[in-house]
């Protein structure tokens, strides 16, 4: 029994892995055509990929506007979460229920809308898919924000600090932020991987007027498959260390909170 | 090292009525405990005295200056919680020293000072260790010396040692009367414990539903309850209607009340004079220390007797006892 399930878990873990491993493969083959295995092995793809420009500044881009969606939140979305959650707990419902919101619009409909409400407005239309983007990611913020504050307390902790002299700004600055620092930086790292693999919105609001990684990689598929084999590697690569980082700083919040 | 004065102080959230009207007097340098069941307000008062919650009405007054418009870093109050409230990020050293820094104190002032504290809870060696490093025991002398190392005025504590196993508690709570002694520093203690109050307080404030049911020294509150709460609350007395009372004894009782109180240890074998008899069937028979516990059954009324443990097996299960008690005994409550 217990070996049935090792090797089922084994054939599972291969199924899921093959494509991935296949793709990464692809990226660095020279002829795969006719033979199980690839002819030869090189660099020339990914090489290649960095050397064009299109594809840089399409990462550029993509780091740039999950990057700025991301930092736009953190400014305006958690100090909010901060506040509700320490001292206004009553108030939560309401941020739970537009945390659900989020989930419920599915992209199609949301750039549909978006394209109706904008369009004729002078306002640019990235511009309207970032601002759907710093809402988009609420949900992953808040309950990384909401977790670690609880995780330490938030509320005591700046009570604490207040009776030893501290101002609220003082007590959320050397105590409160440093305390709950790693579970924002998870949250945020966690955000802007999805954002980053975003492209309903993106495609059908603005297309190949902001061309991201996820665009670029559409226009490749029907020209070079070894070139999008290499895109997605890359994407992968960067997801991997991503969620490495934020196993690792999960990891030593954890040991850190533990009382 | 102050006086702590509480004026008629009220407290309401929407339609929950926390506090109503709790007065307090509490001297220089006296040790006092808040004594009550869980929910009953005592956080609530320490939340209203160091100023993280503002009450609805009335005063606070500490050395004789109305708190209302100060706020909480400004009112010297230190507080210890019961969960510790360390800051993680930080060593046992910069969180004693924390205080200090916020009031802007030099550095080499700072060290001296974190350092003595240190000493005095006992905790040189791990000034570099992470409060996750540390046993609770260990956690909540972090908190007390960072509390105290800023020299407050009153140091207020919320149950601080509950979630400490008997032995470290015990010991803490030995340590806590020593240290509040050599600062001749101001204390309230907050807990639902009968026996840590009795033992460590100069003066026991009993609460219950948001009102001070009574105050007075240990012995005061145990030997002469006011009411039915405080009896039950503080000792394991036993509590009778007068119509209970008159029955079992088989004769009116001079005292009117609404409720008696008669402590298990003041129901003995021996007549006197002046005794009150009545007649019980034994029941079972619970040790506890050197104290043996029997429970009685007299009609449909149940009450305890306790004996000392080399008097023990007087009382067989099942067999019918006639018992004294001296009228003094009978203790009237309101
Ligand atoms: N922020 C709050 N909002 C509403 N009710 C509260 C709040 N804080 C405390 N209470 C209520 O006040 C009562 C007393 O609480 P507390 O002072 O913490 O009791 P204790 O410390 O004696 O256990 C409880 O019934 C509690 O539910
Ligand atoms: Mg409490």
């Amino acid at each position: 029994m217990k070996k049935f399930t090792i090797v089922m878990l084994i054939l599972i873990g291969v199924y899921l892995a093959l494509p991935i491993f296949a793709t990464a493969l692809y990226a660095f083959s020279t002829e795969w055509n006719k033979t199980i295995l690839p002819e030869g092995l090189t660099f020339e793809w990914i090489r290649t990929l960095f050397q064009d420009t299109r594809f840089v500044e399409a990462f550029g881009r993509s780091v740039l506007l999950s990057g700025g969606a991301v930092l736009l939140s953190i400014l305006f979305i958690v100090p909010a979460i901060f506040v509700i959650v320490l001292y206004f707990p009553s108030f939560e419902k309401w941020f739970q229920a537009s945390v659900v919101m989020v989930y419920a619009f599915p992209g199609i409909i949301l750039s549909v809308g978006l394209i109706r409400f904008y369009s004729g407005t002078s306002l640019p239309m990235i511009l309207a898919v970032l601002g759907v983007y710093v809402i988009s990611v609420l949900p992953y913020i808040y309950q990384g924000t909401r977790n670690s504050l609880r995780n330490v307390q938030g509320r005591q902790l700046m009570d604490a600090a207040e009776l030893l002299g501290a101002s609220k700004i003082e007590a959320f600055r050397k105590v409160l932020l440093p305390a709950v620092y790693p579970g924002l930086f998870v949250a945020a790292l966690l955000s802007f991987s999805v954002l980053f693999g975003e492209f309903v919105l993106i495609n059908l609001v603005v297309g190949s007027r902001f061309e991201t990684v996820q665009i670029y990689l559409m226009s490749k598929l029907s020209t070079s498959g070894h070139i999008a084999s290499a895109i997605v590697f890359v994407y992968i690569v960067l997801m991997g260390i991503l969620t490495l980082v934020m196993a690792i700083v999960t990891k030593k919040a954890k040991g850190m909170t533990r009382a | 090292m102050s006086n702590v004065v509480l004026k008629d102080v009220h407290k309401q959230y929407q339609h929950t009525k926390v506090l109503t009207g709790i007065d307090m007097n509490i001297e220089d340098g006296e040790f006092v405990t808040l004594l009550g069941p869980s929910g009953c307000g005592k956080s609530t008062i320490l939340r209203i005295l160091s100023g993280l919650t503002d009450a609805t009405g009335g005063t606070v007054m500490i050395d004789g200056k109305d708190m209302k418009n100060t706020p909480p870093k400004n009112r010297k109050v230190g507080m210890v919680f019961q969960s510790y409230a360390l800051f993680p990020n930080m060593t046992v050293y910069e969180n004693v020293a924390f205080g200090l820094k916020m009031h802007k104190k030099p550095v080499n002032e700072v060290a001296e000072r974190v350092g003595r504290m240190l000493e005095l809870v006992g905790l040189q060696e791990k000034k570099g260790a992470y409060p996750h490093e540390l046993s609770g025991g260990q956690q909540q002398r972090v908190a007390l010396a960072r509390s105290l190392v800023v020299r407050p005025k009153v140091l207020l504590l919320d149950e601080p040692l509950s979630a400490l196993d008997a032995q470290i508690r015990k010991h803490l709570q030995v340590e806590l009367r020593t240290i509040q002694r050599e600062l001749n520093m101001t204390m309230i203690l907050v807990t639902h414990d009968q026996e840590e109050a009795m033992s460590v307080s100069d003066r026991i404030f009993v609460m219950n539903n948001g009102k001070i049911a009574q105050a007075g020294t240990p012995s005061e509150i145990y030997t002469q309850p006011k009411t039915e709460f405080v009896a039950n609350f503080i000792g394991r007395y036993n509590v009778f209607s007068k119509e209970q009372l008159e029955k079992l004894f088989g004769t009116n009782i001079a005292i009117s009340a609404h409720k008696y109180a008669i402590r298990p240890e003041s129901i003995h074998l021996q007549s006197r004079v002046s005794s009150y008899p009545l007649r019980a069937l034994a029941g079972d028979s619970v040790m506890n220390g050197n104290v043996i516990r029997t429970t009685f059954h007299a009609g449909d009324k149940s009450f305890t007797a306790e004996q000392l443990h080399h008097r023990a097996s007087a009382f067989e299960r099942g067999t019918e006892y006639q018992l004294f008690v001296e009228p003094e005994d009978v203790i009237a409550l309101s």
